[in-house]
Protein backbone atom coordinates (compact mmCIF):
# COMPACT_ATOMS: atom_id res chain seq x y z
CA UNK A 1 0.00 0.00 0.00
CA UNK A 2 0.75 3.77 -0.88
CA UNK A 3 2.43 5.07 2.21
CA UNK A 4 2.74 8.81 2.03
CA UNK A 5 6.82 9.89 2.04
CA UNK A 6 8.14 11.30 5.45
CA UNK A 7 7.44 14.66 6.86
CA UNK A 8 9.74 17.68 6.96
CA UNK A 9 9.99 17.33 10.61
CA UNK A 10 10.94 13.62 11.51
CA UNK A 11 9.70 14.25 15.04
CA UNK A 12 6.14 14.07 13.43
CA UNK A 13 6.40 10.94 12.34
CA UNK A 14 7.58 9.38 15.26
CA UNK A 15 4.86 10.58 17.45
CA UNK A 16 2.51 9.19 14.46
CA UNK A 17 4.58 5.69 14.25
CA UNK A 18 4.23 5.99 18.28
CA UNK A 19 0.62 6.10 18.45
CA UNK A 20 -0.08 3.23 15.84
CA UNK A 21 2.47 1.32 17.54
CA UNK A 22 0.36 1.33 20.54
CA UNK A 23 -2.87 0.85 18.57
CA UNK A 24 -0.86 -2.70 17.62
CA UNK A 25 -0.10 -2.97 21.26
CA UNK A 26 -3.48 -2.38 22.50
CA UNK A 27 -4.55 -5.26 19.48
CA UNK A 28 -2.24 -7.64 20.18
CA UNK A 29 -3.33 -7.56 24.44
CA UNK A 30 -7.13 -7.46 23.07
CA UNK A 31 -6.48 -10.53 20.80
CA UNK A 32 -4.46 -12.75 23.61
CA UNK A 33 -7.02 -12.07 26.22
CA UNK A 34 -10.02 -13.41 23.74
CA UNK A 35 -7.55 -16.35 23.16
CA UNK A 36 -6.77 -17.00 26.60
CA UNK A 37 -10.14 -16.86 27.67
CA UNK A 38 -11.03 -19.36 25.41
CA UNK A 39 -8.88 -21.67 26.19
CA UNK A 40 -9.24 -21.22 29.95
CA UNK A 41 -13.10 -21.76 28.86
CA UNK A 42 -12.42 -25.19 27.28
CA UNK A 43 -9.65 -26.37 29.70
CA UNK A 44 -11.54 -25.39 32.99
CA UNK A 45 -8.54 -23.40 34.04
CA UNK A 46 -9.60 -21.14 36.97
CA UNK A 47 -6.34 -19.09 37.89
CA UNK A 48 -5.67 -18.22 33.87
CA UNK A 49 -9.73 -17.13 33.84
CA UNK A 50 -8.60 -14.54 37.04
CA UNK A 51 -5.50 -13.42 35.64
CA UNK A 52 -7.12 -12.31 32.15
CA UNK A 53 -9.82 -10.41 34.51
CA UNK A 54 -6.32 -9.07 36.38
CA UNK A 55 -4.51 -7.97 33.02
CA UNK A 56 -7.34 -5.97 31.73
CA UNK A 57 -5.90 -2.35 33.31
CA UNK A 58 -2.94 -2.62 31.35
CA UNK A 59 -6.12 -2.12 27.97
CA UNK A 60 -7.34 0.72 30.57
CA UNK A 61 -4.21 2.15 30.81
CA UNK A 62 -3.19 2.04 27.17
CA UNK A 63 -6.28 3.88 26.10
CA UNK A 64 -5.77 6.55 28.38
CA UNK A 65 -2.04 6.92 27.22
CA UNK A 66 -3.06 6.75 23.68
CA UNK A 67 -5.58 9.46 24.13
CA UNK A 68 -3.02 11.72 26.13
CA UNK A 69 -0.73 11.16 23.23
CA UNK A 70 -3.54 12.22 20.04
CA UNK A 71 -4.33 15.17 22.12
CA UNK A 72 -1.11 16.25 22.43
CA UNK A 73 -0.22 15.24 18.79
CA UNK A 74 -3.42 17.35 17.86
CA UNK A 75 -2.18 20.14 20.09
CA UNK A 76 1.32 20.36 18.85
CA UNK A 77 1.56 19.08 15.65
CA UNK A 78 -1.56 20.97 14.32
CA UNK A 79 -2.27 17.75 11.53
CA UNK A 80 -3.94 17.91 8.45
CA UNK A 81 -5.59 16.01 6.05
CA UNK A 82 -4.54 12.27 6.33
CA UNK A 83 -2.56 12.56 9.72
CA UNK A 84 -5.61 14.37 11.36
CA UNK A 85 -8.12 11.37 10.35
CA UNK A 86 -5.13 9.02 11.23
CA UNK A 87 -4.86 10.43 14.77
CA UNK A 88 -8.87 10.64 15.00
CA UNK A 89 -9.28 7.31 14.00
CA UNK A 90 -6.30 6.42 16.15
CA UNK A 91 -8.58 7.72 19.49
CA UNK A 92 -11.71 6.23 18.17
CA UNK A 93 -9.57 2.62 17.67
CA UNK A 94 -8.18 3.03 21.33
CA UNK A 95 -11.65 3.16 22.71
CA UNK A 96 -13.16 0.14 20.61
CA UNK A 97 -10.22 -1.90 21.70
CA UNK A 98 -10.52 -1.68 24.88
CA UNK A 99 -13.82 -2.68 24.97
CA UNK A 100 -12.97 -5.31 22.97
CA UNK A 101 -10.49 -6.09 26.26
CA UNK A 102 -14.31 -6.05 28.06
CA UNK A 103 -15.34 -9.14 26.49
CA UNK A 104 -12.35 -10.85 27.05
CA UNK A 105 -12.92 -10.02 30.36
CA UNK A 106 -16.64 -10.72 30.65
CA UNK A 107 -15.81 -13.99 29.22
CA UNK A 108 -13.00 -15.26 31.81
CA UNK A 109 -15.36 -13.60 34.43
CA UNK A 110 -18.06 -16.63 33.55
CA UNK A 111 -15.22 -19.54 33.04
CA UNK A 112 -15.77 -20.78 37.01
CA UNK A 113 -19.89 -20.70 36.31
CA UNK A 114 -18.71 -22.99 33.85
CA UNK A 115 -16.31 -25.31 35.45
CA UNK A 116 -18.87 -28.21 35.72
CA UNK A 117 -20.43 -28.09 32.34
CA UNK A 118 -21.01 -31.41 30.33
CA UNK A 119 -19.79 -31.52 26.54
CA UNK A 120 -22.76 -29.96 24.71
CA UNK A 121 -22.23 -29.41 20.58
CA UNK A 122 -22.22 -25.62 21.12
CA UNK A 123 -18.95 -25.96 22.99
CA UNK A 124 -17.06 -27.03 20.30
CA UNK A 125 -18.22 -24.45 18.12
CA UNK A 126 -17.15 -21.45 20.08
CA UNK A 127 -13.33 -21.60 20.03
CA UNK A 128 -13.63 -21.26 15.69
CA UNK A 129 -15.92 -18.40 16.42
CA UNK A 130 -13.16 -17.15 18.73
CA UNK A 131 -10.86 -17.93 15.82
CA UNK A 132 -12.29 -15.37 13.60
CA UNK A 133 -13.45 -13.05 15.41
CA UNK A 134 -10.29 -12.59 16.85
CA UNK A 135 -8.48 -12.90 13.11
CA UNK A 136 -10.18 -9.92 12.29
CA UNK A 137 -8.68 -7.71 15.12
CA UNK A 138 -5.63 -8.81 14.11
CA UNK A 139 -6.02 -8.03 10.54
CA UNK A 140 -8.41 -4.96 10.98
CA UNK A 141 -5.84 -3.55 13.29
CA UNK A 142 -2.75 -4.47 10.51
CA UNK A 143 -4.76 -2.67 8.06
CA UNK A 144 -5.00 0.40 10.17
CA UNK A 145 -0.89 0.45 10.67
CA UNK A 146 -0.83 -0.52 7.12
CA UNK A 147 -3.32 2.23 6.18
CA UNK A 148 -4.70 -0.27 4.04
CA UNK A 149 -8.47 0.41 3.15
CA UNK A 150 -9.32 -2.98 0.67
CA UNK A 151 -7.74 -5.33 3.73
CA UNK A 152 -9.95 -3.26 5.82
CA UNK A 153 -12.91 -4.01 3.11
CA UNK A 154 -11.98 -7.55 3.73
CA UNK A 155 -12.10 -7.57 7.21
CA UNK A 156 -15.74 -5.92 6.86
CA UNK A 157 -16.88 -9.25 4.46
CA UNK A 158 -16.11 -11.91 6.97
CA UNK A 159 -18.25 -10.57 10.31
CA UNK A 160 -21.32 -12.26 8.57
CA UNK A 161 -19.88 -15.42 9.52
CA UNK A 162 -19.19 -14.81 12.92
CA UNK A 163 -23.09 -14.10 12.62
CA UNK A 164 -23.77 -17.00 11.33
CA UNK A 165 -21.79 -18.74 13.99
CA UNK A 166 -23.77 -16.88 16.64
CA UNK A 167 -27.14 -18.15 14.86
CA UNK A 168 -25.99 -21.56 15.08
CA UNK A 169 -25.22 -21.79 18.62
CA UNK A 170 -28.01 -19.89 19.33
CA UNK A 171 -30.43 -21.95 18.18
CA UNK A 172 -28.40 -25.16 19.01
CA UNK A 173 -28.75 -23.59 22.99
CA UNK A 174 -32.62 -22.79 23.23
CA UNK A 175 -32.76 -26.56 21.96
CA UNK A 176 -30.69 -27.49 24.56
CA UNK A 177 -32.15 -25.40 27.00
CA UNK A 178 -35.54 -27.07 26.67
CA UNK A 179 -34.38 -30.38 26.81
CA UNK A 180 -31.94 -30.36 29.66
CA UNK A 181 -34.04 -27.54 31.47
CA UNK A 182 -31.72 -28.47 34.56
CA UNK A 183 -28.59 -26.40 32.48
CA UNK A 184 -30.46 -23.34 31.48
CA UNK A 185 -28.31 -21.46 34.00
CA UNK A 186 -24.66 -22.53 32.13
CA UNK A 187 -26.40 -22.59 28.53
CA UNK A 188 -27.54 -19.14 29.69
CA UNK A 189 -23.77 -17.95 30.29
CA UNK A 190 -22.78 -19.91 27.12
CA UNK A 191 -24.80 -18.25 25.26
CA UNK A 192 -23.68 -14.68 26.80
CA UNK A 193 -19.99 -15.56 25.59
CA UNK A 194 -21.07 -16.46 22.06
CA UNK A 195 -22.57 -13.14 22.06
CA UNK A 196 -19.82 -11.12 23.35
CA UNK A 197 -17.62 -13.22 20.24
CA UNK A 198 -19.99 -11.69 18.31
CA UNK A 199 -19.90 -8.14 19.24
CA UNK A 200 -16.22 -8.70 19.22
CA UNK A 201 -16.53 -9.51 15.28
CA UNK A 202 -19.23 -5.89 15.52
CA UNK A 203 -16.64 -4.25 16.79
CA UNK A 204 -13.75 -5.35 14.17
CA UNK A 205 -16.15 -3.99 11.85
CA UNK A 206 -17.42 -1.02 13.24
CA UNK A 207 -12.78 -0.59 13.47
CA UNK A 208 -12.52 -1.13 9.74
CA UNK A 209 -14.87 1.10 8.67
CA UNK A 210 -12.51 3.72 10.83
CA UNK A 211 -9.46 2.58 9.16
CA UNK A 212 -11.04 3.11 5.52
CA UNK A 213 -12.01 6.34 6.68
CA UNK A 214 -8.25 7.33 7.76
CA UNK A 215 -6.83 5.60 4.68
CA UNK A 216 -8.87 7.06 2.19
CA UNK A 217 -10.74 9.79 2.97
CA UNK A 218 -14.30 8.59 1.85
CA UNK A 219 -16.56 6.57 4.35
CA UNK A 220 -17.52 3.11 3.41
CA UNK A 221 -20.91 3.20 3.28
CA UNK A 222 -20.11 5.62 -0.13
CA UNK A 223 -18.24 3.09 -1.63
CA UNK A 224 -21.17 1.32 -3.04
CA UNK A 225 -22.37 4.35 -4.23
CA UNK A 226 -18.38 6.03 -5.32
CA UNK A 227 -15.96 3.64 -6.62
CA UNK A 228 -13.29 3.70 -4.36
CA UNK A 229 -10.94 6.85 -4.96
CA UNK A 230 -7.69 5.04 -3.88
CA UNK A 231 -5.78 5.15 -0.47
CA UNK A 232 -4.96 8.94 -0.15
CA UNK A 233 -2.67 10.90 2.15
CA UNK B 1 -45.81 -2.47 13.18
CA UNK B 2 -44.62 -1.65 10.04
CA UNK B 3 -44.07 1.62 9.91
CA UNK B 4 -41.13 3.15 7.65
CA UNK B 5 -38.56 4.48 10.23
CA UNK B 6 -38.62 8.30 9.91
CA UNK B 7 -35.85 9.46 8.21
CA UNK B 8 -32.59 10.86 9.64
CA UNK B 9 -31.51 14.10 8.56
CA UNK B 10 -27.78 15.19 9.49
CA UNK B 11 -27.11 18.64 8.93
CA UNK B 12 -23.58 18.91 7.47
CA UNK B 13 -21.57 21.49 8.96
CA UNK B 14 -18.66 23.17 7.44
CA UNK B 15 -19.23 21.80 4.18
CA UNK B 16 -19.91 24.84 1.71
CA UNK B 17 -22.85 23.68 -0.36
CA UNK B 18 -24.29 26.51 -1.44
CA UNK B 19 -23.09 27.26 -4.67
CA UNK B 20 -21.71 30.87 -4.43
CA UNK B 21 -21.77 33.32 -7.20
CA UNK B 22 -18.34 34.05 -9.03
CA UNK B 23 -16.84 37.48 -8.28
CA UNK B 24 -13.39 37.25 -10.19
CA UNK B 25 -13.47 34.87 -13.02
CA UNK B 26 -9.97 34.06 -13.33
CA UNK B 27 -9.23 32.64 -16.98
CA UNK B 28 -5.96 31.49 -18.47
CA UNK B 29 -4.29 33.75 -16.59
CA UNK B 30 0.04 34.02 -17.43
CA UNK B 31 2.17 36.33 -15.71
CA UNK B 32 5.64 37.02 -16.86
CA UNK B 33 8.69 38.25 -14.57
CA UNK B 34 10.75 39.35 -17.51
CA UNK B 35 10.85 35.71 -19.37
CA UNK B 36 10.69 33.61 -16.29
CA UNK B 37 6.66 32.72 -16.02
CA UNK B 38 5.35 32.78 -12.85
CA UNK B 39 1.77 32.02 -13.13
CA UNK B 40 0.67 29.35 -15.61
CA UNK B 41 -2.76 29.37 -17.53
CA UNK B 42 -4.04 29.71 -14.11
CA UNK B 43 -8.45 29.17 -14.09
CA UNK B 44 -10.52 29.31 -11.09
CA UNK B 45 -13.28 31.43 -9.49
CA UNK B 46 -13.41 33.37 -6.68
CA UNK B 47 -16.64 32.76 -4.98
CA UNK B 48 -18.33 36.28 -4.02
CA UNK B 49 -18.97 37.39 -0.28
CA UNK B 50 -16.63 34.86 1.49
CA UNK B 51 -12.78 34.80 2.00
CA UNK B 52 -10.61 33.03 -0.43
CA UNK B 53 -7.23 31.81 0.77
CA UNK B 54 -4.10 31.18 -1.43
CA UNK B 55 -1.53 28.71 0.14
CA UNK B 56 1.23 27.55 -1.53
CA UNK B 57 5.40 27.42 -0.77
CA UNK B 58 7.39 30.47 -1.33
CA UNK B 59 7.85 31.09 -5.06
CA UNK B 60 4.57 29.06 -6.24
CA UNK B 61 2.85 32.61 -7.28
CA UNK B 62 0.66 33.61 -4.33
CA UNK B 63 1.68 37.33 -4.56
CA UNK B 64 2.10 37.55 -7.99
CA UNK B 65 -1.91 36.39 -8.38
CA UNK B 66 -2.94 39.60 -6.27
CA UNK B 67 -0.44 41.72 -7.86
CA UNK B 68 -2.29 40.73 -10.90
CA UNK B 69 -5.97 40.99 -9.59
CA UNK B 70 -5.18 44.87 -9.14
CA UNK B 71 -2.31 45.48 -11.51
CA UNK B 72 0.10 46.90 -9.15
CA UNK B 73 2.88 45.16 -11.68
CA UNK B 74 2.11 47.56 -14.19
CA UNK B 75 4.44 49.77 -12.62
CA UNK B 76 7.51 47.35 -13.56
CA UNK B 77 7.84 47.79 -17.29
CA UNK B 78 9.24 44.28 -17.96
CA UNK B 79 6.29 42.11 -16.14
CA UNK B 80 3.06 41.26 -18.11
CA UNK B 81 0.00 39.04 -17.86
CA UNK B 82 -2.12 37.19 -20.61
CA UNK B 83 -5.49 36.05 -19.89
CA UNK B 84 -8.27 37.12 -18.53
CA UNK B 85 -9.26 38.46 -15.08
CA UNK B 86 -13.34 39.03 -14.99
CA UNK B 87 -14.76 41.42 -12.60
CA UNK B 88 -18.48 42.10 -12.76
CA UNK B 89 -18.44 41.48 -16.56
CA UNK B 90 -15.15 43.37 -17.01
CA UNK B 91 -11.73 42.18 -18.26
CA UNK B 92 -9.79 43.89 -15.50
CA UNK B 93 -6.69 43.16 -17.67
CA UNK B 94 -7.55 45.42 -20.90
CA UNK B 95 -5.80 48.19 -21.60
CA UNK B 96 -8.87 50.14 -21.58
CA UNK B 97 -9.97 49.83 -17.86
CA UNK B 98 -9.89 52.21 -15.68
CA UNK B 99 -6.98 51.52 -13.46
CA UNK B 100 -8.56 53.98 -11.37
CA UNK B 101 -11.99 52.39 -11.28
CA UNK B 102 -10.02 49.31 -10.74
CA UNK B 103 -8.54 50.19 -7.53
CA UNK B 104 -11.75 51.82 -6.39
CA UNK B 105 -13.06 48.08 -6.85
CA UNK B 106 -10.42 46.22 -5.57
CA UNK B 107 -8.57 47.22 -2.13
CA UNK B 108 -5.38 45.75 -1.02
CA UNK B 109 -3.52 45.46 2.29
CA UNK B 110 0.22 44.28 2.29
CA UNK B 111 2.59 42.14 4.88
CA UNK B 112 3.64 45.40 6.85
CA UNK B 113 1.44 47.97 8.19
CA UNK B 114 1.90 50.60 5.55
CA UNK B 115 0.07 53.79 7.24
CA UNK B 116 1.17 57.11 5.98
CA UNK B 117 3.08 59.89 8.08
CA UNK B 118 -0.16 61.66 9.03
CA UNK B 119 -2.90 61.89 11.23
CA UNK B 120 -5.41 58.42 11.47
CA UNK B 121 -8.31 60.65 10.41
CA UNK B 122 -6.20 62.04 6.99
CA UNK B 123 -5.11 58.14 6.84
CA UNK B 124 -8.60 56.61 6.46
CA UNK B 125 -10.03 60.08 4.16
CA UNK B 126 -7.02 60.14 1.97
CA UNK B 127 -8.35 58.32 -0.77
CA UNK B 128 -12.16 59.90 -0.05
CA UNK B 129 -10.60 62.90 -0.92
CA UNK B 130 -9.68 61.61 -4.31
CA UNK B 131 -12.68 59.97 -5.00
CA UNK B 132 -15.88 61.89 -3.86
CA UNK B 133 -16.15 65.17 -3.40
CA UNK B 134 -18.05 64.79 -0.07
CA UNK B 135 -18.96 67.23 2.98
CA UNK B 136 -16.99 67.90 5.93
CA UNK B 137 -19.87 65.87 8.22
CA UNK B 138 -20.01 63.07 5.37
CA UNK B 139 -16.18 62.68 5.42
CA UNK B 140 -16.18 62.42 9.28
CA UNK B 141 -19.33 59.90 8.81
CA UNK B 142 -16.85 57.58 5.53
CA UNK B 143 -14.21 57.99 8.35
CA UNK B 144 -15.73 56.76 11.24
CA UNK B 145 -17.59 54.08 9.38
CA UNK B 146 -14.54 52.67 7.68
CA UNK B 147 -12.73 52.57 11.16
CA UNK B 148 -15.61 50.86 12.70
CA UNK B 149 -15.78 47.95 10.35
CA UNK B 150 -11.56 47.81 10.78
CA UNK B 151 -13.02 47.32 14.53
CA UNK B 152 -10.55 49.92 15.34
CA UNK B 153 -13.08 52.74 16.30
CA UNK B 154 -13.55 52.91 20.10
CA UNK B 155 -9.31 53.02 20.29
CA UNK B 156 -8.73 55.94 17.86
CA UNK B 157 -12.00 57.50 18.12
CA UNK B 158 -10.29 59.92 20.62
CA UNK B 159 -7.47 60.98 18.72
CA UNK B 160 -7.77 60.86 15.42
CA UNK B 161 -6.15 63.84 14.84
CA UNK B 162 -2.79 61.43 16.08
CA UNK B 163 -0.31 60.77 14.14
CA UNK B 164 -1.13 56.86 12.46
CA UNK B 165 2.57 56.26 13.43
CA UNK B 166 1.82 56.44 16.90
CA UNK B 167 -0.17 53.16 16.93
CA UNK B 168 0.91 49.66 17.61
CA UNK B 169 1.43 47.41 14.61
CA UNK B 170 -1.91 45.26 14.82
CA UNK B 171 -3.89 49.22 15.00
CA UNK B 172 -1.69 50.21 12.14
CA UNK B 173 -2.38 47.17 10.04
CA UNK B 174 -6.43 47.67 10.89
CA UNK B 175 -5.83 51.14 9.64
CA UNK B 176 -4.81 49.98 6.19
CA UNK B 177 -7.82 47.75 6.65
CA UNK B 178 -10.32 50.82 7.30
CA UNK B 179 -7.98 52.53 4.11
CA UNK B 180 -8.52 49.92 1.74
CA UNK B 181 -11.86 50.09 2.69
CA UNK B 182 -13.04 53.18 3.10
CA UNK B 183 -13.55 53.78 -0.91
CA UNK B 184 -16.43 50.87 -0.61
CA UNK B 185 -14.52 48.38 -2.77
CA UNK B 186 -16.25 44.71 -3.67
CA UNK B 187 -12.96 43.09 -3.00
CA UNK B 188 -10.60 43.00 -1.01
CA UNK B 189 -6.73 41.29 -1.22
CA UNK B 190 -4.73 40.69 1.99
CA UNK B 191 -1.08 39.69 1.27
CA UNK B 192 0.14 37.94 4.18
CA UNK B 193 -1.74 40.82 6.25
CA UNK B 194 -0.75 39.34 9.97
CA UNK B 195 2.18 37.66 9.50
CA UNK B 196 4.07 40.70 11.81
CA UNK B 197 1.49 40.84 13.93
CA UNK B 198 1.17 38.84 17.99
CA UNK B 199 -1.38 36.67 18.16
CA UNK B 200 -4.17 38.99 19.81
CA UNK B 201 -3.31 41.72 16.99
CA UNK B 202 -3.80 38.55 14.52
CA UNK B 203 -6.98 36.85 16.31
CA UNK B 204 -8.39 40.42 15.91
CA UNK B 205 -7.93 40.84 12.25
CA UNK B 206 -8.79 37.37 11.72
CA UNK B 207 -12.29 38.10 13.48
CA UNK B 208 -12.64 41.26 11.32
CA UNK B 209 -12.37 39.39 8.10
CA UNK B 210 -14.93 37.16 8.90
CA UNK B 211 -17.19 40.09 9.74
CA UNK B 212 -15.99 41.81 6.36
CA UNK B 213 -16.85 39.05 3.86
CA UNK B 214 -20.57 39.49 4.33
CA UNK B 215 -19.71 43.03 2.20
CA UNK B 216 -16.54 42.20 0.47
CA UNK B 217 -14.82 39.11 -1.49
CA UNK B 218 -11.81 38.69 0.18
CA UNK B 219 -8.56 37.03 -1.37
CA UNK B 220 -6.06 36.16 1.47
CA UNK B 221 -2.61 35.31 0.62
CA UNK B 222 -0.77 33.15 4.00
CA UNK B 223 2.04 31.05 4.57
CA UNK B 224 -0.04 30.08 7.70
CA UNK B 225 -1.88 27.19 6.85
CA UNK B 226 -3.92 27.05 9.86
CA UNK B 227 -4.90 30.78 9.50
CA UNK B 228 -6.29 29.90 5.68
CA UNK B 229 -8.14 27.03 7.77
CA UNK B 230 -9.51 29.09 10.23
CA UNK B 231 -10.56 32.04 8.08
CA UNK B 232 -11.30 30.88 4.31
CA UNK B 233 -14.15 29.10 2.66
CA UNK B 234 -12.22 28.12 -0.07
CA UNK B 235 -8.59 27.56 -0.75
CA UNK B 236 -6.53 27.59 -3.88
CA UNK B 237 -3.07 25.42 -3.58
CA UNK B 238 -0.55 27.27 -6.08
CA UNK B 239 2.92 25.15 -6.72
CA UNK B 240 5.85 26.65 -9.17
CA UNK B 241 2.71 28.95 -10.73
CA UNK B 242 0.39 26.34 -11.11
CA UNK B 243 -3.09 26.10 -9.54
CA UNK B 244 -2.75 22.60 -8.13
CA UNK B 245 -6.46 22.09 -6.38
CA UNK B 246 -9.30 24.54 -5.58
CA UNK B 247 -11.91 23.59 -3.71
CA UNK B 248 -14.22 24.06 -0.21
CA UNK B 249 -11.51 24.67 2.82
CA UNK B 250 -12.95 22.17 4.67
CA UNK B 251 -12.03 19.44 1.39
CA UNK B 252 -9.08 20.66 1.31
CA UNK B 253 -7.51 20.29 4.61
CA UNK B 254 -9.41 17.36 5.55
CA UNK B 255 -9.36 15.38 2.25
CA UNK B 256 -7.39 17.07 -0.40
CA UNK B 257 -7.89 15.70 -4.07
CA UNK B 258 -3.90 15.94 -5.06
CA UNK B 259 -0.54 14.38 -3.86
CA UNK B 260 0.99 17.63 -3.70
CA UNK B 261 -1.87 19.56 -1.77
CA UNK B 262 -1.56 16.60 0.37
CA UNK B 263 2.14 17.02 1.16
CA UNK B 264 2.13 20.23 1.45
CA UNK B 265 -0.68 20.56 4.19
CA UNK B 266 0.65 17.65 5.92
CA UNK B 267 4.09 18.86 6.42
CA UNK B 268 5.92 16.62 3.72
CA UNK B 269 6.74 19.24 1.33
CA UNK B 270 10.53 18.57 0.02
Amino acid sequence: MQQGREHTLKAFDQDLDRLRALISQMGGLAEHAIGEAMRCLMQRDLDGADRIVQEDVKLDALEVETERQAVQLIALRAPMAGDLRDVVAALKISGVVERIGDYAKNIAKRVPLLENVGSIEPLSLLPEMARISTEMVHNVLDAFVERDADAAVRVCERDHAVDDFYDSIFRTLLTHMMENPQTIGQSAHLLFVAKNLERVGDHATNIAEMVYYAATGDHMADRIKNPVRGNQR
Amino acid sequence: MNETAPAIRIETVGQDTVARDVKIDIRDLNFYYGKAPALKSVSFGVPSNAVTSIIGPSGCGKSTLLRTINRIFELYPEQRATGEIIIDGANVLDRGYSLSGLRRLVGMVFQKPTPFASSIRSNVGFALNYYDRLSKSELNDRIEDALRQAALWDEVKDKLSHSALSLSGGQQQRLCIARAIAVRPEVLLLDEATSALDPISTAKIEELIDELRERFTIVVVTHNMQQAARISQSTAFFHLGELIEFGNTSDVFTNPREQRTRDYITGRYG
